[in-house]
C-alpha cells in the first residue's frame, strides 16, 4: 500500500512538474512545418539539428497534453521516414491512437503503420483499442484501423480481431467494405483460418452483380493473389469472372482477371475454348498496351498457346501474340514494351523454345542496348537459347561490352594503358587506345553487372561439357581477355571474415582461371594453346603489378597449377619460373599461394631435371644458384601460419637443401671425366611430379563410391580419443605463443587446387596440330591486341606448311605464290584450287577437305569439331549429379557444393510476403476437413481454453478491484458480473464467440462511461486488464491517467484508492 | 502484391516510404539508397523499370531455381517514375502487371496534382500526411484498391485533412531564406502526363 500511494503521490508530482511546460510550452514546441523549415535552413550541420529535435520529442511526447504528444509523434515519424529509430516510442504511438481526436488519433495509427516492427511488444494492448475503432460509427474512423491491420497483424490479433472485421464487410460504404476485403486478406496471410470464416462472405460480395465497382475490383485483387496459391478452390468462381472480363469494362481489373484465368486455365482445358475469342477480341482492339500485353501473357502463362484440338485458332492466335510481342522488341520501340516483351519471351522460352528462337535477331538486339534492365533480361533469355551456332557472336557482343567499359574505367581512374602493353608488339600497341577514345562516351558498366556478364560468359560457354564451342583457340583467348577485363576484388573482403561471404570479384577471376585450367585437362588438342596462355597472364602478372603491391587475382590458383602441371608445354619454363618466384612472395590468399608454392617445383625439376645433359661446370652454378634462389623465396613460407603453405614449404625446402647438397658434391665433368647430374636432381624430384594420368571427375562421383565392407565409419578411431585430444590440446598450447596460429587453424579449411581440384592428366604422346580457326569479323574489338597480335603469329606459324593458306604481305617469302593469288582474285573463293597443281605438296597431315574448307574460311565449324576430343567428367555409376553442367561450378573448389547446398536452404526474402501458410487451407465448404486442419482445429481450441482460462483469472481480479471501487462508490457490480459468466459458458468451444466477448462488455463500459467521469477511468482499467501478458504496463498507464483525472477534479482521494486498488489487482 | 511504395528526391532524400511488410529502419534506409544509385544513374530513354537492386536481389529470384510458384511472393520488378525533382518508386511481385504499376503511379501524381493543385516538391514535404492518405486510398496493405482518380480524391477530402501550401499559411515570418527557396522549387511536374502512350484506365 504504501508504495502505490508513493507511486500515485509520485505521479501527482509529476503531473505539477510538468503544468509550467504545458501552459508556456507554445513559445517553445516546434510544429511539423517548423521541424522541417528548420531541417532546411540547418544544411550543413543537420545531424545536430536532427538530435536536438530527437530530444525535443522524446520529452514533449511524454506530456500529458494530447496536441503536444500527437505533434511530436508526427515529427518522429518524419524523422523515421529519414532513417532515425523511433521504435522506443511504441507505447507514446499507442496513447496518441486511442486519443479522442480524428486528427490526432490519425497521426497515431500512421505511426503504429510506420514505425511498429515484428518485436514491437505493445501490441497486445491495441486490441481493445482497435475492436472499439473497428465499431466505429464514423466511416473515416473505422477506415483507420482497417488500413492499419495489415502493417501491424500477427496471428493473435487476427484472431482476435477477425470478428470485429467480418461485418464491416457489409458496411454501407464502399471504401470501407474494398478496405476489409484486403485486410482480411492480409489476416489470412498470418492467420489462414481468416478464409475459412471470411471467403463466403467475400464471394457474397463477389457474386453480387449491383456491389460498387471499386468493391469488385479489389476482390479481384485479392482473388488474384489467393488464385496462384489455391486455384482450383476459385474454378467454380469461373463464370462469374468470366462475366466480369467481358463486361466490365475495367481495364486495370481486366488485367487482374486475366492473370487469374492463366492460373485457372491447365486446371480446366475446357476454359481455354471459352476465353480465346474475349481475348482475341481484346488483342484486336484495346487502346490500352497494359492490357494488350496481359492479354499476350495471359495467353502464354495459361499455357493456352499449347497444344489442342482447335488447331487453327491456336495458330492463329500465336502467330499473333508472337508477332505483337517482336513488335513490342523491334529497335525504336519503347523500351517499357521491351522489357515487358523480354519478360513474356522469357516465359515462353520455356515451353516454347521455338517461337524464341524465330526472334533471335531482335533479341539479340536488346543486348547491346544502354538500359541495363533490358540488357539483363535479354542476356537472361540468351543464355537459354546459345548454340554452337550463335555463341560466337553473342559472346562476341558481350566481350565488346565488357572491353568498352573496362576502357572506360581505366580512363576514369587516370590509369594509362601502356604499361599493359610492355610485352606486346608495336603494331598493336595502337590499337586499344584508338579504341578507348571511340568508346569515351560509354560509361562504366556496374561491377556487379561486369561479374554478371562474364559468369554468364563461361557459363554459356562451358555449357554441356564445352558443346556449344567450336574453336577453342577463340576461347583461349577470350579468357585472357576476361582475366585482364575482371574487376579486381575490393581490398581484402576475405580478412574480415574467413566464412562464406560472397567474395564476388575473386571469385570470378579465379572462375576464369578454372576455365583455362578446365580446356587444358580436358581438350588435348589445345593444351600447347592453354598453357601458352596461362604464362602469358602469370608473366603478365608480374611485370603489370609493381613490385610492392600484393598479387590478388584469384585467377592465379588455376593457371599456377597449370604451368606447374605442363611445365613441359610452356615456351620458357625459365622464365615462368622466374615469375612465378617473383610472383610467390606477394600472393594475398594463403589458399592460391599453397598452389603456387606447389608449381614452383614442379616448374624447378621441369627446368633442372634433364637426365641426358652433361653436368658441366656451368650447369652446376647454374642449378646452385637456381636452387638458392628457390629456397630463398621459398624459406619465410616455413613460418606461415596457414597450415598448407607452411607444410608444403617445408618440405620443398628440406628436398631441396638435400638436392642442394648432392649438387655441390657432385665435381662437373670435365673433358676426359663424363659426370651424370645428381640423380636426386633427375631422378627423385621429377618423380614425384609424374606418375599417373590425372583426369577430370565429376564432382558427385566421390559420393559414388561404395563404402567397403567392413568399414564401420562410426567405430572411434581410438577408445579414447577424447583425452588424447585433449592432452595434445594441453601439449600444444604453452608452445602456441602465436596468435596468427589460433586463427588460421580455426578457419574453414580452404580448398586448394590440389586436393580438391579436378583430375589431372597427363599428356603421353605429343598433342595434336590444333585444327585450325576462322577469324571472327570484329574480333579485334573486344580482345587486346596483343592477343590478336599473338593469334595472328600463331595462325601464321600453324599454317606455315599449309599450302592452301595465303599468307599476308609480311611473311610473303613462305610458300604461297603470286599465280595463287591471281586466281583466287579472278576467281573468287569458290575456286576449287585442288584441281590446279602448284607444286608438290606434302599432304600428310592433312586431308583435302579440310584444307579446303578452310580457304573458304566460310563453315570451317563441323569440320574442326570433329578432331577435338573434349575429355568427359569421369564419375562411377549411378551418378546422379554428375552432369556437367555444373562443372565449373563444383570442379574446382571443394566448398562450392557444400555452397551451392547451402543456398537451397533459401533464406526469406526482404519484403517477401509468406503465403505458404494459404496452401494447406481448404476454402471448399463441401469438402470434408482434412486430418491435418481437424488436427490443428482442436490444437487452437485447446490453446482458445487456456486463453480464456486466462482471461478469466484476469477478470476475476479485475472484478475483485471493480468490487472495492465501487464499494467505495456505492455502484452494484452485479450486471457486469453476470454477464461474464454467461460468455464463459458460450466460450469455450467456438473461436469467435470467444473473440467478440471483450466488445460487449466495452459496449457495456461505454454505455456507462456517460454518467461519470470516476466511472470511465474504471472501465478503462478493466479493459486494459483484460490482456494477458502486458498487464503491468498498461495499469500503469491506467494509474497515471488516473492521477491526472484527479489533478483536473481534485479529489486526491478517491483516485489514489483506485490505483491501488488496481495494482493490488494484478 | 505491392512490397513497398517509395518516394524520393533528386538527393535521394526520402519523401514518402511505405513499407508493406515490416522492415528495421536502418535496412529500409539501406534499401533506398541502393534503389536510388540504381534510379540516378539511369542514360536517357531507359525503361522504367529497375533491375533489383542487391538487398532484394540476393535472396530473391534471379539465381535460386525455387519453383515458379514460390517466387510469386518475392519481390519482381521495381518499376519508378520520374517526375520534375521527384522519384516514385514501386517495388512489386510478380503477379503485378508492372505496365499497370506505370500507370498506378500517374494516378498517384495526378491525384495528388488534384488536391495540391498544381502539386511541387514543397507541397510533399510538408503534407506528408496527405501523400500517406493518398496513398492509403490507392493500396492498402500491398493490394491495389481504387484507380480511379475521382474517388481516391474523394477518399482523402473525406478526411479533412488537405491542407494549403504552407507559403500561405502567414508564418513565414521566421524564414527569410524559404521564400527564394520555395519560388525556385514550385516548377511543378513539368513531366506529368508525359510521353507515355498506354493507360490502362
Amino acid at each position: 500500500m504504501p508504495r502505490n500511494l508513493g507511486s500515485a503521490v509520485g505521479g501527482l508530482v509529476l503531473a505539477w512538474s510538468e503544468l509550467p511546460k504545458v501552459h508556456c510550452g507554445s513559445r517553445f514546441e516546434k510544429s511539423l512545418y517548423d521541424l522541417i523549415r528548420g531541417l532546411r535552413n540547418h544544411k550543413g550541420n543537420e545531424k545536430e539539428y536532427i538530435q536536438n529535435s530527437l530530444k525535443e520529442c522524446r520529452s514533449e511526447i511524454r506530456s500529458q497534453d494530447m496536441d503536444l504528444k500527437a505533434t511530436a509523434l508526427l515529427k518522429l515519424i518524419y524523422l523515421e521516414m529519414n532513417g532515425h529509430d523511433m521504435s522506443w516510442a511504441s507505447f507514446h504511438v499507442l496513447e496518441v491512437m486511442s486519443s479522442q481526436k480524428y486528427h490526432q488519433k490519425r497521426v497515431g495509427y500512421l505511426g503504429a503503420i510506420q514505425s511498429f516492427r515484428p518485436d514491437t511488444d505493445v501490441l497486445m494492448m491495441a486490441t481493445n483499442l482497435l475492436k472499439k475503432d473497428l465499431a466505429a460509427s464514423l466511416p473515416t474512423l473505422i477506415a483507420l484501423p482497417i488500413a492499419s491491420l495489415p502493417h501491424i497483424v500477427t496471428p493473435s490479433l487476427a484472431l482476435s480481431l477477425l470478428g470485429d472485421l467480418l461485418p464491416r464487410l457489409t458496411h454501407s460504404h464502399a471504401a470501407i467494405r474494398k478496405k476489409t476485403v484486403v485486410t482480411l486478406y492480409r489476416l489470412a496471410l498470418v492467420y489462414p483460418e481468416t478464409l475459412r470464416a471470411a471467403w463466403p462472405k467475400i464471394k457474397e460480395r463477389l457474386m453480387d452483380k449491383d456491389e460498387d465497382s471499386s468493391v469488385t475490383a479489389a476482390i479481384i485483387n485479392v482473388v488474384c493473389e489467393l488464385g496462384w496459391r489455391r486455384p482450383h478452390d476459385f474454378l467454380p468462381l469461373a463464370p462469374r469472372l468470366f462475366e466480369l472480363l467481358v463486361d466490365s469494362g475495367n481495364n486495370w481489373m481486366a488485367i487482374k482477371l486475366i492473370k487469374l484465368f492463366a492460373t485457372l486455365t491447365p486446371l480446366e482445358p475446357r476454359l481455354v475454348r471459352k476465353l480465346l475469342p474475349p481475348l482475341t477480341n481484346l488483342i484486336k482492339t484495346t487502346p490500352a498496351m497494359s492490357l494488350l500485353y496481359e492479354c499476350i501473357n495471359g495467353i502464354i502463362q495459361g499455357g493456352i498457346l499449347g497444344e489442342g484440338e482447335d488447331f487453327s485458332a491456336r495458330e492463329e492466335i500465336a502467330s499473333l501474340c508472337v508477332s505483337k510481342l517482336r513488335g513490342m522488341i523491334s529497335v525504336n520501340s519503347d523500351p517499357n514494351l521491351k522489357y515487358v516483351a523480354l519478360l513474356a519471351f522469357n516465359r515462353i522460352v520455356t515451353t516454347h523454345p521455338f517461337l524464341v528462337a524465330e526472334q533471335e535477331d531482335v533479341i539479340l538486339e536488346c543486348i547491346d542496348s544502354e538500359d541495363i534492365t533490358i540488357r539483363i533480361k535479354a542476356l537472361d533469355l540468351v543464355q537459354g537459347m546459345v548454340s554452337s551456332d550463335n555463341l560466337l557472336s553473342i559472346v562476341s557482343r558481350l566481350m565488346r561490352q565488357l572491353k568498352a567499359s573496362s576502357a572506360a574505367l581505366a580512363q576514369q581512374n587516370g590509369l594509362d594503358d601502356e604499361p599493359l602493353e610492355t610485352d606486346s608488339s608495336d603494331e598493336a600497341g595502337n590499337g586499344p587506345k584508338q579504341r578507348t577514345k571511340s568508346k569515351e562516351q560509354a560509361p562504366p558498366l556496374p561491377e556487379d553487372y561486369t561479374i554478371d556478364v562474364i559468369g554468364r560468359i563461361l557459363k554459356m560457354c562451358s555449357q554441356n561439357n564445352y558443346s556449344n564451342i567450336v574453336d577453342f583457340d577463340w576461347y583461349i583467348d577470350v579468357l585472357t581477355q576476361l582475366v585482364r577485363i575482371a574487376p579486381a576484388p575490393r581490398a581484402r573482403e576475405l580478412e574480415s571474415n574467413s566464412a562464406p561471404t560472397p567474395k564476388l570479384a575473386a571469385d570470378v577471376s579465379e572462375r576464369i582461371g578454372n576455365e583455362i585450367r578446365n580446356v587444358a585437362v580436358k581438350v588435348k588438342a589445345v593444351r600447347p594453346a592453354a598453357v601458352r596462355a596461362a604464362e602469358l597472364i602469370v608473366s603478365r602478372l608480374n611485370t603489370e603489378t609493381a613490385s610492392s603491391r600484393p598479387v590478388v587475382t584469384g585467377a592465379l590458383k588455376p593457371l599456377a597449377w597449370v604451368v606447374g602441371e605442363y611445365a613441359y608445354q610452356l615456351l620458357s619454363p625459365d622464365d615462368t619460373l622466374r615469375s612465378m618466384l617473383d610472383i610467390a612472395p606477394r600472393v594475398e590468399y594463403p589458399e592460391v599461394l599453397a598452389t603456387c608454392l606447389q608449381s614452383i617445383p614442379k616448374l624447378f625439376s621441369h627446368v633442372a631435371g634433364d637426365d641426358q645433359a652433361l653436368w658441366t661446370a656451368q650447369r652446376k652454378s647454374t642449378m646452385s644458384l637456381l636452387m638458392a634462389r628457390v629456397i630463398h623465396v621459398l624459406e619465410p613460407f616455413a613460418q606461415h601460419p596457414y597450415l598448407e603453405v607452411q607444410e608444403r614449404a617445408v618440405e620443398f625446402i628440406e628436398l631441396l637443401k638435400l638436392t642442394a647438397e648432392a649438387a655441390s658434391g657432385q665435381a662437373p665433368s670435365t673433358d676426359d671425366l663424363q659426370q651424370d647430374a645428381p640423380l636426386l636432381l633427375t631422378q627423385a624430384i621429377p618423380s614425384l611430379f609424374t606418375g599417373w594420368e590425372l583426369n577430370s571427375v565429376a564432382p558427385a562421383a566421390q559420393y559414388n563410391v561404395p563404402i567397403p565392407d567392413g568399414l564401420d565409419l562410426d567405430e572411434p578411431l581410438h577408445p579414447n580419443l577424447g583425452r588424447l585430444l585433449a592432452q595434445a590440446d594441453s601439449l600444444m598450447l604453452p608452445t602456441q605463443g602465436d596468435d596468427e596460429f589460433e586463427v588460421y587453424y580455426n578457419q574453414k579449411p580452404p580448398a586448394t587446387a590440389i586436393s580438391s581440384g579436378p583430375a589431372i592428366e597427363r599428356l603421353l604422346d605429343a598433342p595434336e596440330e590444333v585444327a585450325g580457326s576462322y577469324q571472327q569479323a570484329g574480333e579485334e574489338s573486344y580482345l587486346d591486341a596483343d592477343i590478336i597480335a599473338r593469334r595472328k603469329a600463331e595462325r601464321i606459324e600453324r599454317n606455315r606448311d599449309d599450302p592452301f593458306y595465303i599468307l599476308g604481305s609480311t611473311r610473303s617469302e613462305g610458300t604461297s605464290t603470286p599465280i595463287h593469288n591471281i586466281l583466287q582474285k579472278e576467281n573468287g573463293p569458290d575456286l576449287d584450287i585442288d584441281a590446279i597443281p602448284i607444286m608438290q605438296l606434302d599432304l600428310e597431315k592433312l586431308n583435302i577437305d579440310n584444307g579446303a574448307s578452310r580457304q573458304q574460311q566460310q563453315r570451317p565449324k563441323s569440320k574442326s569439331r570433329q578432331r577435338i576430343v573434349i575429355e568427359a567428367d569421369e564419375t562411377l555409376a549411378g551418378s546422379g549429379t554428375s552432369t556437367p553442367r555444373h562443372n565449373y561450378e563444383s570442379e574446382n573448389n571443394s566448398d562450392s557444393f557444400t555452397k551451392s547446398k547451402a543456398k537451397k536452404l533459401k533464406q526469406q526474402s526482404l519484403l517477401q510476403f509468406d503465403s505458404s501458410h494459404l496452401r494447406d487451407l481448404s476454402l471448399d465448404a463441401d469438402r470434408p476437413d482434412d486430418g491435418f486442419a481437424h488436427e490443428r482445429q482442436q490444437r487452437e481450441e485447446a490453446e482458445m481454453a487456456q486463453a480464456m482460462k486466462e482471461v478469466q483469472r484476469l477478470r476475476l481480479e479485475m472484478q475483485r478491484a471493480n468490487e472495492r471501487i465501487q464499494v467505495a462508490q456505492g455502484v452494484p457490480v452485479e450486471g457486469i458480473v453476470v454477464k461474464k459468466k454467461k460468455k464463459k459458458s458460450s466460450a469455450s468451444s467456438k473461436v469467435k464467440t470467444a473473440v467478440t466477448t471483450p466488445e460487449g462488455e466495452g459496449g457495456e463500459g461505454s454505455a456507462v462511461k456517460v454518467k461519470k467521469k470516476k466511472k470511465k477511468t474504471v472501465e478503462a482499467a478493466v479493459e486494459g486488464g483484460v490482456e494477458e501478458q502486458p498487464v503491468v504496463k498498461s495499469k500503469k498507464k491506467k494509474a497515471k491517467r488516473v492521477v491526472k483525472l484527479d489533478d483536473d477534479d481534485g479529489q486526491n482521494n478517491e483516485g489514489s484508492q483506485a490505483t491501488a486498488a488496481v495494482d493490488d489487482g494484478q | 502484391m505491392i512490397n513497398a511504395f517509395l518516394v524520393f528526391n533528386g538527393q535521394g532524400q526520402p519523401r514518402l516510404t511505405k513499407f508493406y511488410t515490416q522492415l528495421d529502419t536502418s535496412i529500409q534506409q539501406r534499401l533506398i539508397s541502393e534503389i536510388f544509385t540504381l534510379v540516378s544513374n539511369r542514360p536517357p530513354g531507359s525503361c522504367n523499370f529497375l533491375p533489383l537492386p542487391p538487398l532484394l536481389a540476393a535472396s530473391g529470384t534471379s539465381s535460386s531455381s525455387s519453383s515458379a510458384t514460390e517466387q510469386n511472393d518475392v519481390p519482381a520488378f521495381v518499376t519508378y517514375r520520374h517526375y520534375a525533382t521527384l522519384y516514385f518508386i514501386v517495388i512489386s511481385t510478380s503477379t503485378e502487371s508492372p505496365l499497370a504499376l506505370i500507370d498506378l503511379i500517374q494516378v498517384y501524381v495526378e491525384a495528388l496534382d488534384r488536391l495540391f493543385e498544381n502539386v511541387c516538391e514543397l507541397d510533399l514535404i510538408f503534407n506528408f500526411e496527405t501523400l500517406h492518405a493518398t496513398l492509403g486510398e490507392m493500396i492498402v496493405g500491398g493490394v491495389v484498391i481504387e484507380t480511379n482518380m475521382e474517388k481516391i480524391v474523394a477518399g482523402v477530402r473525406a478526411q479533412g485533412t488537405v491542407a494549403k501550401r504552407p507559403v500561405n499559411e502567414g508564418r513565414s515570418g521566421a524564414g527569410g531564406t524559404m521564400g527564394a527557396a520555395m519560388g525556385a522549387m514550385a516548377g511543378g511536374f513539368q513531366g506529368m502526363g508525359g510521353n507515355f502512350v498506354w493507360h490502362g484506365r
